[in-house]
C-alpha cells in the first residue's frame, strides 16, 4: 500500500505506527474519534476537547510541572508525542472533510451544459448597409472622401445644373416623383456632384452613397426607392483611362483580382463622353460567367463645370445601383424584400465575425 | 427601335462582307446603340400558298360561314371561311391541310363543316404568325404570284431591338443605324432617297399652305400624288412594316410608315379632297376647339396646341395635332385616288408639351421630341411620293409646296489632340477625319490641331468639342481605353456621414437595422400620431404612398406589425424625415423581453432597457444623455420623455401610446427617435484614483411627482465634491408609505483622491445629505 503510506508518511513521525503504538490505547481511541468526526464542527469540538485551554492534553502538559525532573522528561515526551499525533490527526481529518465538502458542493452545482445558452440580443445591419459599407471601405482605401446629401431636391440640382434641359426627353429617362410644391425626390445621387463642387476646390475624389427615387412600376427588380453610389473625381487632367482604372480597381476589390471591366458608349446629359460599365464575373446564382451591367459613367460635362464655375479642369463620374450588388450575389428573388422590415429576411444577413 | 436585319442589309452593297446578326449586335453595343434583344422572327408557315378568292357563297343554316372557292393558279380549292369580309377577287393565302400553325398551336385539317368539305383554311395574319391582326384573313397585293409558297415571299427575319438614348434622335431610323455601322466598318451607305425627284417649288400644284407659327413648324412640305389605288400592300412592304412592329393596313399607309422608319421622317398622307377650295393652315388651337384623333379619342384642345387644319369643303376643320397624331378626318380611305403628302418639322417642346397635356405617346411624338433632321423633309417627301407610286400606282405632281429653309448647325472648333487628352488613347488625324466624314460631318483642317467640324443637320448632339471627341472615341472603340490612376494630391478628411459607427453600435447591442419607405400616407402618419405631412407628392404610387414621412418610428411600427409573429423585437432605422426641413434621424423600437430567457428567466424590456441603450451609446462618446418628462402625442403620457444629448433636446423616448398601439394591434412597444448626428464630448484622460471609497445607503420617501433627477440634483449638491457616484438601487411604492409617495433607496460612494476618508467624515457628509432631504420636505425611510 505504497500510496497509503506516502499520504500519511508525509505528515511525519506521529503517524508512524510504531510511535502511535507507543501512545497507548487511550491515544488510539482519541485518534479514532477524530477520524470519525462527521463534519468540521464536530472536529472543532474535538480540537477544543483535546487541545483547548481546558483540553485533556493541555491539562496534562500543565500537570507536568508537578513531576520530578526525570519523570517529567519521560511523561513530557509522551504527552508531546500525543499532542503531535492529535494535531496531525485533526489536520488530516480536516483536509479530508474539506475535500468531501468541496466534492458535495461541486456535485450540487452541476448544470446541464447541453441546455441552450442565454443569448444577449443579437442585432445586425441591413444587407444594403453591409454592401454599402463594403463599397465605402473600397473607396476610402483608394483615398476617396465620403459625403452625403439631401433626398428632397430641387430641379436645379437634380436636372438643370446637370445639363438636363427643361422639356427635354432626357428627363423621361428619370421618372420623377415631383412634390406639390415643385421640388422632387432626387432621381440619382448626382445632385451631390454639383453641391460638392459648389463648396470645394479641386483636386478631390469623393463618393456619395444614398437613397434615390424613381416613379416607375414596382416589380421584383424595380423599386420606387433604391440606393446608388456615385463617384466624382476632378483634377487638372483626369482622363477616361483614370475612370476605367477606378472602375477596375473597384471591381477587383469587390469581386477579386483579374476581374475585367467594360465601357460602352451611352448618353447621360451630365457626362461627355459618356459610357455604361459592366463587370465580367461569375454569377453566383447561375454559375455562369457574364457581364454584369452596373451603371453609368463618363467625363464630367463642360456644362456641369460651367454651372459650378470650374475652369481648366477635367473629371470623371460614375454611379451605380447598390441593390443590384446585393440582389445578385445573395440570390434574393425580390427587391421589395429590402424595404419590408421582415426579420425573416433581415436576419439572414447580419454581418460576419 | 426594331431593326430588321435584312432591311438594314439593303443599305449596303450586296457584294461587301457584312457582319452576322450576333456580331452586328456587339458592334452596335460598342457604338452606343445598345441592343436590348436579338429576336428570330419566324416566317410564314410552309404549306401556305397564295390564292385568289373566286367565289363566296353563304352556307345554309350559318350566319357567318361561307363556302369559299379559291384558285392557286392551277387548281381550285373549296374551303369554309368565317370571315365576313372575304370577297371574290381578293388575294390571300390558303393554308393546306396538314400544315402546323405555331402561332396558334393548331394543325389545319381537311374536314367537313356543315356538310361542306373544307380542304384547308384561309388564315389571318395572326394565325399565320406574321403580325398582330386577327380580324379578317390576310390580304395580299397583286404582286404576290398565285400558287407561290408564302414562306418564300415572307421568310424568317432577325430583328435587333435597340434601346436608343434620347440624344441619338438620328439613329431612330434604318438610315441612321446604317450610317453608324458604315462609319464603323468603313462601308459606303446607300441613301434610299438618292436621286428621288424632289419636285419644283415654283410649280403650281394647286395647294396653298399657311404656316401661322413658323417657330413651332419651321419646315413644312406638301406634295400631291394623283391616280393611286388603295389596296393591300405588296408582301415585301407588309413584311417590312410588320418587322418594325406595326400592322400593315394598305399600300399608302404602309408606305408612310415605311418612310418613317427608313429615313426617320414622320409624315402623313391626306385624301386631297379635304383641301378642295381651301388651303392648309398650321395654327394654334382656338379656345374650346375639339379634335377627334385617328384612334377615335376626342381631345379638348388647348390654345397652346399646334394644329394642322384645312379650310376645305367641310369648313375650318383640324386634321391633326401637329407632330403627335393625325385626326379621324381627312385620312386615306379605300376610295381615295388623290393624296396630299405632308412631311414637316415641328418644334420639340411644342410637340412634347402637347403630348404631355393630352397624355398621348406616339412614334411621331417621340421622334419630334428628340429631334428630326431639319433638312430632311423635301427629300423624304420625294422618296415617299416615289414609293407610293411604286406600290399604289399614280404619279407625283411636278410641283411641291415648301415652307422654311435648310438649317446649318454651327461648326465646332476641334483639336484632334483632345482625343488623347480625354480618352488617353491615340487616333491618328487621318482616321479621325474619316470617322467624322463618314458620320456626315464637314471637316476643315485649319491647322494640324485646329479643325472646324461642321455637324450634319441630323446630329443635334454634336455642339461641343467634347461631343466630337466622343464621336471619334466611340467609333475607334471604348475597348481601347486604358487603365490608369488619377494623378492628384488629395487627403480625404475623416468623417462618418453615413453614421456607420452608430449603426455598428446599435447592431452590437442587439438591434436589427431596417429600411422602410420615405413615402407614406397621411392616414398612416395620423394613425401613428406622427406630425402631419409637410411634403406631398404630385403623382404618388397610391394614397398610402402620397406624402413624405415626418418621423421614422411609423415605419418601425409597420415593421413591428410585419413581424408580429416574432417574439421580442429590437429594430432601428437611420434615415431622412421631411418636416419643414429635411433631417437625418435614428429611430429605435423595442418590444418584448430585452433578453429572452427561454427555459429560465430573461430580462423584461421596458422604458429603462430602451433608455439604457441610449445611455450606453452616450457613454461611448463621453456624452451625457438625459430624459425629462415631456408629452409627445404618440407616447404614453406617463412614459414619455424628451431626450437631451449633452443638454440639447434631440428627440423623444417612451412607451408607444396604448391608443396608437391598439390602432396597430401591437402590444406594449417602446420607441425612441433622435436627430443626427449625436455629438460626443472630447474625452480627457483621468488619472486612476487608488484610494478606497466609502459607501452609505439611504432611502428617501418623496412624492411620486418628484423625479429622481430632481432629487439626485439636490443630493449631489448637498453631498459635496467627495461624492463620486450616486446610484438608486430600489424603488418601492406600496404599503407603509403615505399615499402618493414612493421610496427611493440610493447608494452613495465617497472618496478623496489623496487619502482615505474616516467614518466620521463620511457620516458628516451624509448628515448634510439628510438635512437636504428634510429641508426639501421629504422623509428618510428607516
Amino acid at each position: 500500500m505504497a500510496a497509503e503510506h506516502d499520504k500519511t508518511g508525509s505528515r511525519g513521525a506521529p503517524s508512524d505506527p510504531d510511535t502511535r503504538e507507543g501512545l497507548g490505547a487511550e491515544a488510539a481511541e482519541w485518534l479514532r474519534t477524530i477520524g470519525d468526526a462527521q463534519d468540521l464542527t464536530a472536529l472543532q469540538q474535538l480540537r477544543v476537547a483535546y487541545l483547548g485551554k481546558k483540553g485533556e492534553i493541555t491539562q496534562r502538559l500543565k500537570a507536568l510541572g508537578a513531576l520530578a525532573a526525570e519523570e517529567r522528561r519521560v511523561v513530557g515526551g509522551r504527552v508531546n508525542a500525543l499532542k503531535q499525533a492529535v494535531e496531525a490527526a485533526i489536520e488530516e481529518r480536516k483536509v479530508a472533510l474539506e475535500r468531501l465538502l468541496l466534492a458535495a458542493q461541486l456535485a450540487g452545482e452541476r448544470v446541464d451544459v447541453t441546455l441552450p445558452g442565454t443569448r444577449p440580443p443579437q442585432g445586425g445591419l441591413h444587407l444594403l448597409t453591409l454592401v454599402t459599407n463594403r463599397l465605402l471601405d473600397v473607396f476610402t482605401s483608394l483615398g476617396y472622401e465620403v459625403v452625403t446629401g439631401p433626398e428632397l431636391e430641387t430641379d436645379h440640382y437634380n436636372f438643370a445644373s446637370l445639363n438636363f434641359p427643361a422639356d427635354h426627353p432626357a428627363r423621361d429617362t428619370q421618372d420623377t416623383f415631383w412634390t406639390t410644391d415643385g421640388r422632387l425626390l432626387r432621381t440619382h445621387t448626382s445632385p451631390m456632384q454639383v453641391r460638392y463642387m459648389e463648396t470645394h476646390k479641386p483636386p478631390f475624389k469623393v463618393v456619395v452613397p444614398g437613397k434615390v427615387f424613381r416613379n416607375e412600376a414596382v416589380d421584383v427588380t424595380h423599386e420606387a426607392q433604391f440606393h446608388q453610389l456615385e463617384a466624382l473625381v476632378v483634377g487638372e487632367r483626369i482622363t477616361m483611362a483614370d475612370l476605367k482604372g477606378a472602375i477596375n480597381e473597384m471591381a477587383q476589390a469587390l469581386i477579386g483580382p483579374g476581374t475585367r471591366t467594360r465601357l460602352q458608349p451611352t448618353y447621360f446629359p451630365f457626362v461627355e463622353p459618356g459610357a455604361e460599365f459592366a463587370i465580367w464575373w461569375t454569377n453566383p446564382r447561375s454559375g455562369r460567367e457574364e457581364w454584369l451591367e452596373l451603371g453609368g459613367c463618363g467625363m464630367v460635362h463642360p456644362k456641369v463645370f460651367e454651372a459650378v464655375g470650374y475652369e481648366g479642369v477635367t473629371g470623371f463620374a460614375f454611379g451605380f445601383g447598390i441593390e443590384r450588388l446585393a440582389l445578385v450575389p445573395y440570390a434574393i428573388p425580390d427587391i421589395r424584400y429590402f424595404y419590408q422590415g421582415d426579420l425573416r429576411v433581415l436576419e439572414q444577413f447580419r454581418g460576419t465575425l | 427601335m426594331k431593326v430588321p436585319y435584312s432591311w438594314l442589309r439593303t443599305f449596303f452593297d450586296e457584294a461587301v462582307a457584312f457582319p452576322e446578326p450576333r456580331r452586328l449586335a456587339e458592334l452596335l453595343d460598342g457604338l452606343g446603340l445598345a441592343v436590348e434583344s436579338v429576336e428570330e422572327v419566324p416566317g410564314a408557315p410552309e404549306g401556305a400558298i397564295v390564292v385568289d378568292v373566286r367565289s363566296v357563297a353563304p352556307i345554309e343554316g350559318s350566319d357567318h360561314l361561307s363556302r369559299t372557292v379559291v384558285f392557286d393558279g392551277g387548281t381550285e380549292h373549296v374551303v369554309v371561311c368565317g370571315d365576313p369580309n372575304v370577297a371574290a377577287g381578293m388575294r390571300t393565302a390558303l393554308v393546306l391541310p396538314g400544315t402546323y400553325l405555331p402561332a396558334v398551336g393548331l394543325t389545319v385539317q381537311a374536314r367537313e363543316i356543315r356538310g361542306v368539305p373544307s380542304s384547308g383554311m384561309l388564315a389571318s395574319a395572326k394565325e399565320l404568325g406574321l403580325f398582330e391582326h386577327g380580324a379578317g384573313v390576310l390580304a395580299l397585293g397583286p404582286d404576290a404570284p398565285l400558287g407561290a409558297k408564302l414562306a418564300e415571299l415572307w421568310p424568317a427575319e432577325t430583328v435587333l431591338e435597340l434601346e436608343l438614348t434620347p440624344n441619338r434622335a438620328d439613329a431612330f431610323s434604318l438610315l441612321g443605324v446604317a450610317r453608324d455601322v458604315g462609319a464603323k466598318l468603313g462601308l459606303a451607305v446607300r441613301h434610299p432617297a438618292a436621286g428621288a425627284d424632289c419636285g419644283d417649288p415654283a410649280g403650281d400644284d394647286g395647294l396653298t399652305l399657311d404656316v401661322q407659327d413658323p417657330a413651332a413648324a419651321p419646315r413644312f412640305t406638301l406634295r400631291k400624288v394623283s391616280g393611286v389605288t388603295v389596296r393591300p400592300s405588296p408582301v415585301w412592304l407588309q413584311r417590312r412594316v410588320a418587322a418594325v412592329g406595326l400592322r400593315p393596313r394598305n399600300n399608302v399607309v404602309d408606305a408612310t410608315n415605311f418612310i418613317t422608319f427608313e429615313l426617320g421622317q414622320p409624315n402623313h398622307a391626306y385624301d386631297a379632297s379635304v383641301f378642295e377650295g381651301g388651303h392648309m393652315v398650321v395654327r394654334r388651337a382656338r379656345q374650346g376647339e375639339r379634335l377627334t384623333l385617328l384612334n377615335d379619342e376626342e381631345l379638348a384642345l388647348d390654345p397652346a396646341d399646334l394644329l394642322i387644319t384645312t379650310t376645305g369643303p367641310a369648313g375650318d376643320v383640324p386634321l391633326g395635332l401637329a407632330g403627335v397624331m393625325g385626326g379621324a378626318y381627312g385620312g386615306v380611305e379605300s376610295s381615295t385616288t388623290e393624296l396630299v403628302l405632308e412631311a414637316a418639322l415641328f418644334d420639340p417642346v411644342t410637340v412634347r408639351r402637347a403630348g404631355q397635356r393630352h397624355k398621348v405617346i406616339t412614334d411621331a411624338r417621340t421622334r419630334f421630341e428628340r429631334g428630326v433632321d431639319p433638312n430632311l423633309q423635301e427629300l423624304a417627301s420625294a422618296r415617299l411620293a416615289q414609293l407610293i407610286c411604286d406600290v399604289a400606282g399614280g404619279w407625283p405632281d411636278p410641283g411641291i409646296t415648301v415652307f422654311g429653309q435648310d438649317l446649318t448647325r454651327p461648326a465646332v472648333p476641334y483639336r484632334p489632340s483632345r482625343v488623347r487628352f480625354l480618352m488617353d488613347f491615340d487616333v491618328p488625324g487621318r482616321a479621325q477625319r474619316d470617322y467624322l466624314v463618314a458620320l456626315g460631318c464637314g471637316v476643315q483642317e485649319r491647322a494640324p490641331d485646329d479643325w472646324l467640324v461642321a455637324p450634319p443637320s441630323w446630329r443635334y448632339d454634336i455642339a461641343l468639342e467634347e461631343d466630337v471627341v466622343e464621336e471619334v472615341g466611340r467609333l475607334h472603340g471604348y475597348e481601347h481605353i486604358g487603365m490608369t490612376e488619377p494623378d492628384m494630391r488629395f487627403v480625404p478628411p475623416a468623417s462618418d456621414p453615413t453614421h456607420r459607427r452608430l449603426r455598428d453600435r446599435l447592431a452590437a447591442v442587439g438591434l436589427q437595422e431596417t429600411m422602410t419607405y420615405v413615402f407614406t400616407g397621411a392616414a398612416e402618419l395620423a394613425k401613428a400620431a406622427a406630425p402631419a405631412p409637410v411634403v406631398e407628392l404630385a403623382s404618388p404610387q397610391g394614397t398610402e404612398k402620397g406624402v413624405l414621412r415626418t418621423a421614422l418610428y411609423p415605419g418601425l411600427l409597420a415593421a413591428a406589425v410585419a413581424n408580429r409573429a416574432a417574439g421580442a423585437l429590437s429594430l432601428f432605422e437611420v434615415g431622412h424625415v421631411f418636416g419643414d426641413v429635411e433631417e437625418e434621424r435614428v429611430a429605435l423600437l423595442m418590444r418584448g423581453d430585452r433578453v429572452e430567457g427561454g427555459w429560465r428567466s430573461g430580462l423584461a424590456g421596458d422604458f429603462f432597457t430602451l433608455k439604457g441603450v441610449l445611455e450606453g451609446l452616450a457613454g461611448l462618446e463621453g456624452a451625457v444623455v438625459e430624459t425629462t418628462p415631456a408629452e409627445f402625442a404618440h407616447l404614453h403620457p406617463g412614459v414619455s420623455a424628451e431626450v437631451r444629448w449633452n443638454g440639447v433636446p434631440v428627440g423623444s423616448a417612451g412607451r408607444l401610446h396604448p391608443a396608437v398601439a391598439a390602432a396597430f394591434e401591437l402590444p406594449e412597444v417602446y420607441v425612441a427617435e433622435l436627430r443626427l448626428p449625436l455629438g460626443g464630448k472630447r474625452i480627457a484622460f483621468k488619472e486612476i484614483v487608488r484610494q478606497p471609497y466609502a459607501e452609505r445607503d439611504l432611502a428617501v420617501v418623496l412624492p411620486v411627482q418628484v423625479t429622481y433627477a430632481d432629487l439626485a440634483a439636490r443630493l449631489v449638491a448637498a453631498a459635496g465634491d467627495k461624492l463620486i457616484s450616486l446610484q438608486p438601487f430600489d424603488e418601492y411604492r406600496g404599503g407603509g408609505l403615505p399615499s402618493g409617495s414612493r421610496s427611493l433607496a440610493m447608494r452613495f460612494r465617497f472618496r478623496d483622491a489623496a487619502r482615505a476618508l474616516t467614518d466620521a467624515e463620511v457620516d458628516a457628509l451624509m448628515e448634510n445629505v439628510i438635512r437636504a432631504v428634510r429641508s426639501a420636505g421629504y422623509d428618510i425611510r428607516a
